[in-house]
């Protein structure tokens, strides 16, 4: 981090949303452009932030972004803009992580040990990136430079966390290589007394990456990657079910490969072309056995191949576009589907064009279009059109509405789940649940089919309409201000619904497309730099949410809760709390510190308030009498030392106040302490 | 003991009293004024422990009869008879017909409120008890009076599900179900798996019953 000249600490606005107008954001266009040129709202963290902040995984980092908010529960998630983890795309390098459980894609997968940036851009983005990008893009791009041949460090903290890598990068004239290495292991924790179910068990994770970039020519070049996380669970988990509890050991193994090759060519200044293809398997295998001897395993495969070309085209100083079109070949197999010994498969072709004009200098206007089509469910059509307005030096206006899509993912299909340890219910994907229940039928084992089980079609993507207008404002050269104003309009939403009972009374779910939903609100982030030393920032979120078909039942009357007594009376809006696991207010302040000989330090404060966890009243709404989680501050603070031969030393601790909710905050650890040791190599330059 | 487990709230005791009183003049005894009363912590199967062999819940295996015209339980040597109009035990309830008895019960869910039943619709369909697959109270999570919530292992009555009922002698009677555990409070979900069994099972429920056998309230 010395040797990048860049930061020199008297410019250190180093933060996530400053970062400086020059900066280069690739998330929001496809492309490169100066972040001071981007139309769409972006969030910026570097690798300096990450390492004052001593993140080692990518949840480390999220949590301490403005709107953005963890969930837990099958592996760490990230909400955004009050949308649940199902709906953000997570990129590595552009590409996509695959193999989610239940929507979550658990975050914790991604180490930071080579992070060069995060990029966040915030709306529907399905216009550049298909599916899954409905509230967001979250793109992670790992480093390479070449300015440090050689970086090696070592962290160690409480409940024998350990973390190791090495980076090792060589550079000649044509080739240039950079390999990871990370080794990450933890004894977990138990945040509940008295119960011997770790609410994180012990973990190993192996993650490796390596990036060879060959240069043919001038204006050719060969681009691979891999990048590979291995994961080991050691995995101790309680089902109670009627008050029986039933302990299971065993270990769950994740593994996560991901191959990417590209050819880039530049024609001439106006023109550049790049062949994409990439491939990527996540492989989840539980494997656990009941203290009765028991076996209970599950088993996850997914594997996701795509080939794309993408041209950037300049054709004057005002006026640029993107043409892209690829194929996705994607399967999974699942030992919840009728059978783990067959792939489910799916294929997507897909276009999209984005253009970028500045008919005056002040204003640059971006319009783009995208269309999916494939083999399972409906086709999609996204296109998205966004402006800046630079008013004066001091304030810029950004507009956007774009929409965005979620494809019905393989479990909403496929799935074809018995709950043996839970009362026998049972979930069948939607393309297979008429099949199925048709046929449990004919063996008289059906006990009643509900309306809307002749209801049951192929799926319709989600889809999410949103806009955004934000309002930049740099009063002077310390002080920046960013308020931003969000709508999220979502129809289709897939959920589950009762279709069905077995003649027991064991109930039978399938997916329907019936959810309309709104998410509204406002953000502002803003940063102050008192001097050279010190720096202040914090943001703030305020969101509303609200499911609309809940909303006109209420309205109609039809809505019901108890009191404390349970006396049932009528559910009034005022008393509707919206869209369960979103908190209201949500804010973060951090006070930095740093000195021109490489000392930093600093105190970060998240606030989150309360949000529903659980519907106490069977009314199917979230209101004010149902349960809550309680909000909570978490401070982390850590300072630490880069000296100028390379060395690094730091100290820290997460979670200052020690605050616990072993229910509704299984990822938050009680307070924890670590200290972590770096050299890098540094290239004279 | 069992009087301990039922009481008629103090006030719909005491406007029954003195409506009775000042009716007690007259010769012919029809009552017009529909009683209503609130029954607490009425035991329905409740557990009595752990198997140790099967770690499963065991309990007596019995329900609990009780007649909704007299406001009492009911003895389980009269489960023959009409004297009873409901039968609990653990969340599934009986009427007297059909299946289950020698009455004329029945019963359905209405969909509202309490006081939103001043007469019983003129098409309403009274189910009966048609063991083992259906029951006019329909069982199961969701499908009649409470939900079963497999993460915290509680059940909860459903708000503005009113159950109206049809007693052993063809009478008419709304009930709400407050509360399936004892003391009438449901549980936190953080509550321990013992207080979760050992507290269940205890029904706090409130009802207008109408003597004179006509569906207005």
């Amino acid at each position: 981090m010395l040797a990048n000249g860049q930061f020199a600490p008297s410019k250190n606005m180093n933060d996530t949303l400053y970062a400086n107008g020059d900066s280069v954001v690739v998330t929001a266009n496809r492309s490169e452009r100066k972040l001071s040129n981007v139309t769409v709202p972006v969030t910026i963290i570097n690798s300096k932030t990450i390492q004052q902040n001593g993140s080692l995984r990518l949840t480390d980092i999220l949590q301490e972004q403005t709107g953005l908010t963890l969930t837990s529960g099958f592996g760490v998630g990230v909400q955004l803009q009050g949308l649940n983890p199902d709906y953000t795309i997570i990129l590595i390098n552009g590409e996509p992580l695959v193999g989610r459980t239940a929507g979550v894609l658990d975050l914790n997968r991604v180490a930071l040990g080579n992070i060069k940036k995060i990029e966040i851009v915030k709306g529907p983005s399905s216009s550049l990136y298909g599916s899954e990008a409905m509230a967001g893009v979250i793109n992670i791009i790992t480093d390479a430079s070449t300015s440090i041949p050689l970086l090696a460090s070592l962290r160690y903290g409480t409940y024998n966390t350990l973390d190791a890598s090495v980076n090792n990068t060589l550079a000649s004239k044509s080739l240039f290589y950079q390999g990871f290495y990370n080794y990450y292991t933890t004894d977990g924790y138990s945040i509940r007394p008295n119960s011997n179910n770790r609410v994180t068990t012990p973990i190993t994770r192996l993650t490796t990456s390596q990036q060879f970039k060959y240069k043919l020519s001038d204006n050719t070049s060969l681009v691979f990657n891999t990048r590979l996380t291995d994961e080991n669970i050691k995995s101790n988990i309680a089902v109670s079910n009627g008050g029986v509890t039933i302990y299971s050991n065993g270990e769950e193994h994740n593994t996560d490969v991901n191959l990417t090759g590209s050819l880039n060519h530049r024609f001439s200044n106006h023109l550049k072309t790049s062949f994409r293809s990439y491939l990527t398997n996540y492989v989840s295998n539980q494997d656990l056995l009941t203290l009765s001897g028991a076996p209970y395993t599950d088993l996850l495969n997914h594997l996701f191949q795509r080939v794309e070309n993408q041209t950037d085209w300049t054709l004057s100083k005002n006026l640029s576009g993107i043409f892209g079109a690829g194929e996705v070949w994607e399967g999974v197999k699942s030992s919840r589907y009728d059978s783990e010994k067959v792939r489910k498969n799916n294929t997507i072709q897909y276009g999209f064009t984005q253009w970028e004009w500045a008919p005056i200098e002040k204003l640059i206007l971006v319009g783009g279009v995208r269309f999916d089509q494939n083999a399972n469910y409906a086709s999609a059509w996204s296109p998205k059109l966004s402006m800046l307005y630079k008013i004066n030096a001091q304030h810029k206006i950004k507009l956007s509405v774009g929409q965005g899509f979620k494809a019905p993912d393989f479990r909403q299909l496929y799935l074809d789940f018995t709950n043996a340890a839970a009362g026998n219910y049972s979930v069948f994907g939607s393309s297979e649940a008429q099949k199925v229940i048709g046929q449990l039928n004919s063996l008289g084992q059906i006990g009643a089919l509900y309306s809307n089980y002749y209801q049951l079609k192929s799926l319709q993507p989600e889809s999410s309409t949103g806009i955004h207008l934000s309002w930049d404002w740099t009063p002077n050269q310390k002080t920046f201000i960013s308020t931003q104003i969000f709508r999220n309009d979502i129809k289709n939403l897939i959920q589950v619904q009762q279709v069905g009972a077995y003649m027991s009374g064991a109930q039978i779910f399938s997916y329907l497309n019936i959810g309309r939903a709104f998410t509204n609100g406002a953000e502002i982030e803003t940063k102050y730099q008192l001097n050279q030393h010190w720096t202040l920032s914090g943001g703030y979120q305020f969101i509303v949410t609200g499911d609309k078909d809940e909303i006109a039942q209420i309205n109609a009357g039809t809505v019901y809760t108890r009191n404390t007594l349970g006396v049932s009376s009528r559910l009034t809006i005022s008393d509707y709390v919206g869209l369960p696991n979103i908190s209201k207010h949500k804010a973060q302040f951090k006070i930095n510190y740093v000195t021109e000989d490489g000392f930093f330090a600093n105190c970060r404060f998240v606030y989150r308030s309360k949000w529903a966890v659980n519907n106490t009243d069977g009314n199917q709404v979230y209101d004010t009498g149902d349960t809550f989680a309680e909000g909570y501050v978490s401070a982390f603070t850590s300072l630490g030392k880069n000296y100028k031969n390379g060395l690094s030393l730091q100290v820290g601790c997460d979670n200052v106040t020690n605050y616990v909710d072993a229910s509704n905050l299984s990822n938050l650890p009680g307070r924890t302490f670590y200290f972590s040791i770096k050299y890098q190599l540094i290239n004279k330059k | 003991m069992k009087k301990l487990f039922t009481q008629i709230s103090l006030v719909s005791f005491l406007t029954f009293t003195l409506f009775a009183c000042s009716k007690s003049s007259d010769t012919t005894v029809v009552n017009n004024t529909p009683v209503t009363a609130t029954v607490k912590d009425l035991m329905a199967d409740t557990v009595l422990g752990l198997d140790p062999t099967s770690g499963m819940p065991y309990s007596a295996g019995k329900y609990t009869f009780y007649s909704i015209e007299n406001n009492a339980i009911v003895s389980n040597a009269d489960s023959a008879t009409t004297k009873w109009d409901l039968a609990f035990a653990s969340t599934k309830i009986l009427t007297n017909g059909g299946t289950s008895g020698t009455g004329k019960g029945g019963a359905f869910i209405y969909k509202g409120l309490f006081d939103d039943i001043k007469t019983i619709a003129s098409d309403s369909v009274f189910k009966t008890d048609n063991a083992p697959t259906a029951y006019a109270i329909t069982t199961g999570s969701g499908n009649g009076w409470y939900t079963y919530d497999g993460a915290s292992n509680l059940i909860t009555p459903i708000a503005g599900r009113i159950i109206v009922i049809k007693t052993a002698s063809g009478k008419y009677a709304k009930l709400e179900i407050q509360s399936y555990y004892k003391g009438g409070v449901t549980l936190s979900p953080t509550a321990t798996d013992a207080e979760k069994l050992t507290k269940s099972r205890y029904y706090t429920f409130r009802y207008t019953y109408q003597p004179n056998g006509t569906t207005t309230f």
